[in-house]
């Protein structure tokens, strides 16, 4: 373990919800509103399954190899060069999300705020503050998040609370006009944010011995699933049926606020939560990219990679999407496989062959 | 112009090294190979991205991957 420092299973939670919550919030409404229609804010329940299995597998695998990342059991597993083939397709696939994520910000502050700065600064400004969180080592993020997060939720609840007096609740009927299978499509669509908790197999490692993982990733689970339907919900008893012709339907939706004609511009502060859960996200991704590709080459430390990576990261945001309507096309069609077959179908034959090498046993006591 | 970009992409490669390069040690010659290899192949993709932004990337790649898959939630 290079990695001396200890977070709590409460840190891990926070950085965890942080991560998956920061562009889901903004971009799932959208996506998800495409295939739910008005039974989007039911998805995410369903998605909240693979929530709870992607944690599950994690948590049995660490189990079966404590101290230890995916990157360095899935070579004890299946041996040595298939073990270095998943490491290399899970640290190409952290690299190339970690982009999208950059490039999904740099976007939307495009688009929303700074119309006519370039987007390599962008990209360039967001990905040197993350750098500097990584270089700082895990504890310092966590504590990052630990200040932000809170932020985050208040600024949401108060956004909520805000649009309250325009809400149509007519807008949700009828629900589940066409059955249950509008709501499991899209359902499937959010599980792709779900499965990142897979995430917690590299942070797992750098929990303080007898923290509750499993627990406190399940609450985090749960938390992402109440924001998710919180802003479906919301979008849709303001949005309707329109919701998914919208980029950013939350952002839209708060341009509505007008409280008295005082209050009034609070898109602000919806940039604030991106700004901040972005931060977080891409600074996680980056970590687990950073010290993957260490373990991956069996460095000693992994700090000297993170400047390095940091630099290609944003190369690869550049180079990853032409424009986003291309990125999110390609986030609602074929993403969702790729982040099955990374996040649940290799973990799962990875435990099932540690099952049948009488490891994970142990760990089931 | 394309130059320029070019040279901005070398000097933030220079500082990168100049920053990183003293922290590591002697006995530290795998880090500094993975660190030289890293710095330099992503200033290779850099530059052939300034001339020829129009390189099919990975996303592409991930999406002809899946294709058939993709298929079913097209709409």
């Amino acid at each position: 373990m290079m990695d001396k420092v200890r977070i709590s299973a409460m840190q891990m939670a926070i950085l965890l919800y942080a991560t998956i919550m920061a562009t889901a919030v903004l971009i799932a409404p959208s996506v998800i509103g495409k295939f739910a229609k008005q039974d989007m804010w039911i998805s995410p329940v369903w998605g909240a399954i693979t929530g709870f299995l992607t944690v599950f597998i994690a948590y049995r695998l660490n189990k079966a190899y404590p101290e230890q990342t995916i990157i360095q059991y899935s070579e004890k597993i299946v041996g040595r060069i298939p073990g270095k083939l998943i490491g290399f397709l899970f640290l190409v696939y952290y690299l190339h999300l970690n982009a999208i994520s950059l490039r999904e910000y740099g976007e939307f502050v495009k688009g929303n705020f700074l119309i006519e700065t370039p987007m390599v600064i962008l990209l360039g400004t967001m990905a040197f503050v993350c750098v500097f969180a990584v270089r700082g080592g895990i504890e310092a993020m966590a504590r990052s998040a630990q200040i932000f997060v809170p932020l985050v939720i208040v600024l949401f609840l108060f956004i909520a609370i805000m649009l309250i007096p325009d809400l149509k609740p007519k807008n949700m009927l009828p629900v589940m006009e066409n059955g249950p299978g509008p709501s499991i499509m899209g359902g499937f669509i959010s599980s792709s944010w779900f499965m990142q908790f897979f995430l917690i197999a590299f942070l797992l490692p750098s929990l303080g011995k007898g923290e509750k993982g499993l627990k406190w990733g399940s609450l985090s689970v749960i938390a992402v699933m109440v924001t998710l339907a919180i802003s479906n919900l919301f979008s849709l008893l303001l949005l309707g049926d329109i919701t998914s012709t919208f980029v950013y339907p939350v952002m839209s939706a708060v341009r509505f606020i007008s409280i008295a004609e005082f209050l009034q511009h609070l898109e602000s502060i919806v940039m604030a939560i991106w700004v901040a859960g972005t931060f977080v996200k891409i600074a996680v991704f980056h970590y687990v990219l950073v010290i993957g590709t260490a373990q991956w080459l069996n460095l000693s430390d992994y700090k000297q990679l993170v400047y390095p990576l940091g630099f290609l990261l944003v190369i690869v945001a550049i180079w990853s999407a032409p424009n986003l309507q291309k990125v999110a096309h390609v986030l609602a069609t074929t993403w969702p496989f790729y982040d099955i077959l990374v996040h649940v179908l290799i973990p799962v034959l990875l435990l099932f062959v540690a099952m049948i090498r009488k490891k994970a046993t142990k760990g089931s006591n | 112009m394309k130059w320029l970009t070019v040279l901005g992409i070398v000097v933030i490669a220079i500082l990168i090294t100049l920053y990183e390069w003293p922290k590591m040690t002697k006995d530290q010659k795998k880090e500094k190979k993975a660190f030289t290899v890293f710095t330099i192949g992503s200033v290779v993709l850099a530059v052939l991205l300034v001339y020829f932004p129009e390189m099919p990337g990975p996303t592409q790649l991930v999406d002809s991957i899946f294709k058939p898959l993709g298929k079913l939630l097209e709409k």
